[in-house]
């Protein structure tokens, strides 16, 4: 009960400070996009259009209004959940995200677990032979490992696995010719309710190499951080204790050791996950793959501001609520936070 | 290992495997951004629309003239890509300077003086990361234009951050110390106790975290690039040259490998020299581990 208080009242703590770092940021994002060389309402309207019609598309988007209440009215119609209409699309930002988020996020979730296995399995290992010549060896290999990010690593696995052995697919969710359904949007999701298990593992085989290349340009950052705590953790007195009481060396590094050296680790996955996040961007763009990323480079492109404003915002909300989640999740498991 | 000229030992950090490693790795990228004009076979922006994506010279093929092979506009690899280290390491050594000063500066005050000043930069912060890197810049790069002064700034705007946070915690540590007390009880300006007493204190982790900025900035801008928001179409760097050989994957594989090796090749530089750097540098690591 006590835990569940203290989560709770974590949880409205975190809520009420996002407020302010949204508030923040969406002025921040309409700034930087304000002051682009570019003019929206010449934009939506067609080439042969004259300088008066021009002058009243802007007075129609509220451009004449200065910047900051302009601002303002962005805002109010944000709480109403608009946030305008894209200029290139010609459809709403709120459903052209809509349709695209899900597929990030599916993107995202998978990949965070790719890396969380990854990263415990690798620091288990490089805690495992600490001391040995293995562990020079292999503390080289992660350094090697750390300068590949996720997007050399796509492109990486997109060759060997896509052209050279042609063994997976490598552009898009689905191949040609498979039913989709959409219920929820995530795919894995939908096609398992409807029972459509050939569109499920289809699916599943697109996300292989974008979910592998993301889970292990993290996992190296993760293996340091576990080994380096697993180290610390076996400098305490009580590793040495439970040895005393006879406790075997598995017993002691799962409920022991483990159970203290997890806790740093956690507190960077958090800060990695939501750079994971803004790393789909790239996964997605290299696989063609339709979610926020690709929609938001197609916006820049286009420099259609709704969207780019829309999609920004979208994923500091993203990487907000995966801070919220971890350090959620960190209190769950850090006995010592939760009294007070 | 090296010996220096008079006799004398190494300086101990000097004498890092992991060091020399990534100084040898950036030794070779600077002479090949300096004197690219020299050592690329063709110029790099040519483009002979008669031989297109022609493989490298090894493979059946291969023409001579293109050691490397050539794109999709007939343009020659391996001048593009000799041409592609001077945007890569204009861009590594300007960034990470620019966000170390920024960074630095506002990690010592804030550390320094703590109270509301050190609540305000920690709230910045915080507000900086909430924005993932990647859309960070790509969307300060949308306000800023393309070329390649606005490339360093927007990844100098992006990552001060980075410095920001590490440098502060050290900085609070050391500003607990007799000798920094000392420093204000003889009446040292506020300017003068940072700058003499507690700088030379965070310059290890300061050149460590500088030499990883470094590798972090060639992979921003090879992202940036990638999507065509970094140096103009007129100059050859690296992540355009991905970009090209992603649309003629089949046709001509080796152009993607060709730029993603040599990304590879300088962000291992920067980061093996981090590596070795923190090993030596770092004032709080055993004797032990630092072998």
């Amino acid at each position: 009960m006590r835990m569940f208080a203290t989560i709770a009242k974590l949880l409205v703590k975190r809520v009420i400070t996002a407020i302010p770092i949204l508030l923040i940021v969406s002025a921040l994002l309409f700034c930087i996009l304000r002051i682009l060389p570019v003019d929206p309402a010449a934009m939506s309207l067609p080439p042969n259009a004259t300088v008066e019609e021009v002058e009243a598309m802007r007075k129609e988007m509220g451009l004449d209004r200065p910047v900051g209440e302009q601002y303002g009215i962005w805002l109010g119609k944000l709480m109403e959940g608009d946030i305008g209409r894209s200029i290139h699309f010609r459809q709403d930002v709120t459903s052209l995200i809509g349709s695209t988020l899900p597929a990030t996020i599916e993107l995202a979730v998978i990949a965070m677990m790719v890396a969380t296995v990854f990263g415990l399995a690798g620091g288990l290992f490089l805690f495992y032979v600490r001391g040995t010549r293995a562990e020079a060896v292999m503390d080289f290999f992660s350094i090697l490992l750390l300068s590949l990010p996720e997007f050399l690593w796509s492109l990486f696995l997109l060759l060997i696995f896509g052209v050279f052995f042609e063994v997976l697919p490598f552009t898009g969710r689905l191949s040609p010719g498979f039913e989709r359904p959409v219920i929820t949007g995530f795919l894995l999701l939908d096609s398992l309710i409807t029972g459509n298990l050939p569109t499920f593992f289809n699916a599943l085989e697109h996300m292989i190499l974008p979910c592998l290349a993301l889970g292990i340009a993290l996992s190296p950052s993760l293996m340091r951080v576990l080994r380096s705590s697993l180290l610390d953790a076996y400098q305490d007195d009580y590793i040495q204790q439970a040895r005393l009481r006879g406790l075997s060396e598995k017993r002691i590094l799962i409920r022991h050791g483990l159970k203290n050296a997890i806790l740093p680790t956690l507190s960077l996955m958090g800060v990695q996950f939501g750079f994971l996040f803004g790393g789909t961007l790239l996964v997605e763009i290299i696989y063609s793959y339709p979610g926020m990323g690709n929609l938001m480079v197609d916006a820049i492109r286009n420099a259609d501001l709704p969207i780019i404003q829309g999609a920004g915002l979208t994923y500091c909300v993203a990487v907000l609520v995966i801070s919220i989640v971890v350090d959620s999740l960190y209190l769950i498991l850090n006995p010592k936070l939760r009294v007070r | 290992m090296l010996q220096h000229a008079k006799g004398r030992p190494l300086p101990l950090w000097l004498k890092s495997g992991r060091v020399q490693t990534g100084l040898v790795i950036i030794f070779i990228l600077a002479v090949c951004a300096i004197f690219a004009p020299y050592l690329a076979p063709n110029d790099p922006n040519e483009q002979n629309l008669l031989s297109i994506l022609t493989p490298p010279i090894w493979a059946d093929g291969g023409d001579a003239m293109f050691p490397l092979g050539t794109d999709s506009l007939g343009r020659c690899v391996l001048s593009r890509l000799i041409f592609g280290a001077r945007v890569a390491l204009t861009v590594a050594f300007s960034a990470s300077i620019g966000a170390m000063i920024i960074g630095a500066f506002f990690a010592h005050v804030a550390g320094y003086f703590g109270g509301w000043v050190d609540w305000l930069i920690g709230r910045v912060v915080e507000i900086w990361l909430s924005f993932p890197p990647v859309i960070l810049s790509l969307i300060l790069m949308v306000g800023l234009g393309t070329g390649l002064r606005n490339v360093v700034l927007a990844i100098v705007l992006v990552d001060w951050t980075r410095f920001c946070r590490v440098l502060r915690s050290e900085v609070i540590v050391l500003r607990r110390r007799d000798y920094v007390s000392a420093a204000q009880l003889v009446g040292f300006s506020h300017w003068r106790t940072i700058t003499r007493e507690i700088l030379p204190g965070t310059l290890p982790l300061l050149i460590t975290l500088m030499s990883l900025e470094m590798g972090v900035a060639i992979i921003v801008e090879a992202i940036l690039s990638f999507v065509g928001m970094s140096v103009g179409s007129e100059t050859a760097a690296w992540g355009q040259m991905i970009a090209d050989a992603r649309q003629n994957i089949y046709d001509a594989p080796f152009n993607l490998i060709a730029p993603i090796f040599a990304i590879f090749f300088a962000v291992f530089g920067f980061n093996i020299l981090g590596d070795g750097l923190r090993r030596t540098l770092d004032t709080r690591l055993t004797q032990t581990e630092r072998t």
